[in-house]
């Protein structure tokens, strides 16, 4: 078996990809019962198994994407990068909006690892390829083809978290979102797009919305024909950061009706 | 005379079969066992241990599958009783982290968000035991090793059913092991009461938290943004728990609208002026509400 420099695959994969594609369609969109879990499991499974974890391309996660995707609706798709915590934090407590770990798809594959090997048992626990030491892994060949079939399923308005606190800038080409998503977002589909700039409560404000990563953004969205607009730390978001800083300055309300305990 | 021998014949069995069969089929007013409830229990079930809380080590899912059906298939399904689900409590259990218990009433959805996952707090949720039951329904049959998916007995039917007892059962189990700091978030905008009794933290979390292990309880009473202000502390039942909880020998503090759950209360409301932030100058579509510290805001 070969070795690599990531964790291996999640043992009883099986297990947890079967529980959650359950959950997912019979506890929380039952609307969604068509979809026939122990196929999708076992789509995923020949995606990668027995094969050499370097190799893998897009047709081998042809037949898994296409029993597990499902149509978005309209105004709710919410892109990200460099927010996973609070962006997360965010759907969760607020329905309104789907990141892609909100997808069956996503749900399914998020924070689980897997990949192949040549020799029996097909499958490799003990560790798996990163990034650096090849691009074509089964994760990351998942993730962009994912995150591709999410941007492509938007419609309506679309937003985008961005951190105002990143050093290297908000808004990055080299990303997923930089990369891949926003150039396969539908502009016939998409109509506007919107960008909340978000700082770390008592973090650096590096960017703001006339900043320039966001400039560039904004050019190469204008040039497909979408209409931008940005806000710096949309409320709804930067209540939620406030739960765990209640006492921070940035925190403070305006009414005297709270008490710390 | 043979024809009205028959149509009363016709009459009779058409009353006597009726008298069988309930609504659409099933025989009991509640949603039946959900769909896959084996595949979903033993999946969540390594989940948890193996990536939502691996530090609880190494658990025998299948078994724990095994003990908690146990509890409940081939007996009449009203007659389910909290001890059997003991082996599944045995198998499934693990230690609460001191500080982190979250009790509450009337305010699941807030509670889930509020403790992160058991990041922040552990609520019975967050537990291995409680996480592979949330917000799933079973219950099984007499004379049958099947599981029941088309109806399963309400409270109102029998008390005594499946869903009911395991909750008490696991209810009791989480208050026994927690420690040091206890937190309790209760509703004070529902009619019937903050702390309601009957209610599970009043007949089967407090009578099973452990005094020599418990350092202070802390109650929260947080109103809903735009509810009504019903209940607070020191007043009505709220009154009550806290007299309750002081003559049992607990050192008890109870704080209204604690900040920080008001902040995820307020996602909601975001312009709501309990909500105002002080620091924050824009409506929530980002326009302009007055001048502040960021200046370059706004439409580009």
């Amino acid at each position: 078996m070969m070795k690599w420099k990531d964790r291996g695959t999640t043992k009883n994969l099986q297990e947890v990809i079967l529980g959650r594609c359950y959950s997912y369609v019979m506890a929380r969109y039952p609307e969604l019962g068509d979809k026939d879990c122990l196929k999708i499991w076992e789509s995923l499974k020949h995606a990668f198994i027995y094969k050499n974890p370097c190799n893998i391309t897009s047709e081998d996660y042809e037949p898994l994407m296409e029993l597990a995707t499902h149509p978005i609706p309209c105004n709710k798709s919410l892109l990200w990068s460099k927010t996973s915590d609070v962006v997360h934090r965010y759907t969760k407590s607020n329905q309104n909006f789907l990141t892609l770990e909100d997808t069956l798809l996503g749900y399914m594959a998020d924070r689980v690892s897997w990949c192949g090997d040549p020799s029996d048992p097909g499958i490799n626990y003990e560790s798996c390829p990163k990034r650096s030491e090849c691009e074509s892994n089964p994760s990351s060949v998942f993730w962009k083809m994912a995150s591709k079939l999410f941007a492509e399923a938007a419609c309506g308005v679309v937003q985008v978290m961005l951190n105002g606190s990143v050093e290297a800038g908000a808004f990055r080409s080299s990303s997923i979102f930089g990369s891949i998503e926003i150039f396969n977002l539908n502009p016939d589909k998409v109509s506007e797009v919107h960008i909340w700039l978000m700082h770390d409560i008592g973090g650096p404000q590096s960017e703001s919305c006339s900043g320039h990563s966001i400039k560039r953004l904004k050019s190469i969205l204008e040039e497909r024909n979408f209409k931008i607009t940005c806000v710096d730390n949309y409320r709804p978001v930067q209540l939620l950061q406030c739960v765990h800083n209640p006492d921070h300055t940035d925190c403070r309300l305006c009414t005297n009706t709270t008490a710390t305990p | 005379m043979m024809k009205s021998l028959f149509s009363s014949v016709v009459l009779v069995s058409v009353l006597f079969m009726n008298s069988f069969s309930e609504v659409q089929g099933g025989k009991w007013k509640g949603e039946g066992t959900t769909q896959n409830l084996e595949s979903i229990v033993i999946g969540r079930c390594y989940d948890y241990i193996r990536i939502v809380n691996p530090a609880v080590g190494e658990k025998n899912c299948s078994a724990i599958w095994e003990a908690f059906k146990n509890a409940f298939i081939n007996k009449d399904p009203c007659n389910i009783l909290p001890d059997d689900y003991e082996l599944f409590i045995n198998l499934s259990f693990h230690t609460i982290p001191p500080n982190k218990s979250l009790f509450w009433e009337n305010n699941q959805l807030l509670v889930n968000s509020f403790a992160g996952r058991g990041r922040r707090y552990m609520s019975l949720a967050d537990t291995l035991f409680g996480f592979v039951a949330d917000y799933l329904t079973w219950c099984g049959q007499a004379n049958s090793t099947g599981l029941d998916y088309e109806s399963c007995p309400t409270m109102e039917e029998c008390e005594n059913n499946a869903v009911e007892s395991f909750w008490r059962k696991a209810s009791a189990t989480y208050a026994q092991h927690s420690s040091g700091v206890i937190h309790v978030l209760l509703n004070g905008s529902v009619v019937g009461g903050a702390y309601p009794e009957p209610g599970f933290f009043a007949d089967y979390e407090i009578p099973n938290l452990q005094k020599d292990k418990v350092s202070r309880i802390v109650i929260w009473v947080v109103d809903d943004i735009e509810g009504p202000d019903i209940e607070s502390c020191g007043t009505h039942t709220v009154k009550i728990l806290e007299n309750r909880l002081k003559t049992l020998g607990y050192d008890v503090t109870c704080t209204d609208n604690y900040k920080s759950v008001m902040f995820l209360l307020c996602l909601d409301y975001p312009d709501d002026s309990k909500c105002a932030l002080s620091s924050s100058v824009f409506s929530v579509d980002g326009s302009l509400l007055s001048d502040g510290p960021f200046t370059d805001m706004g439409t580009i």
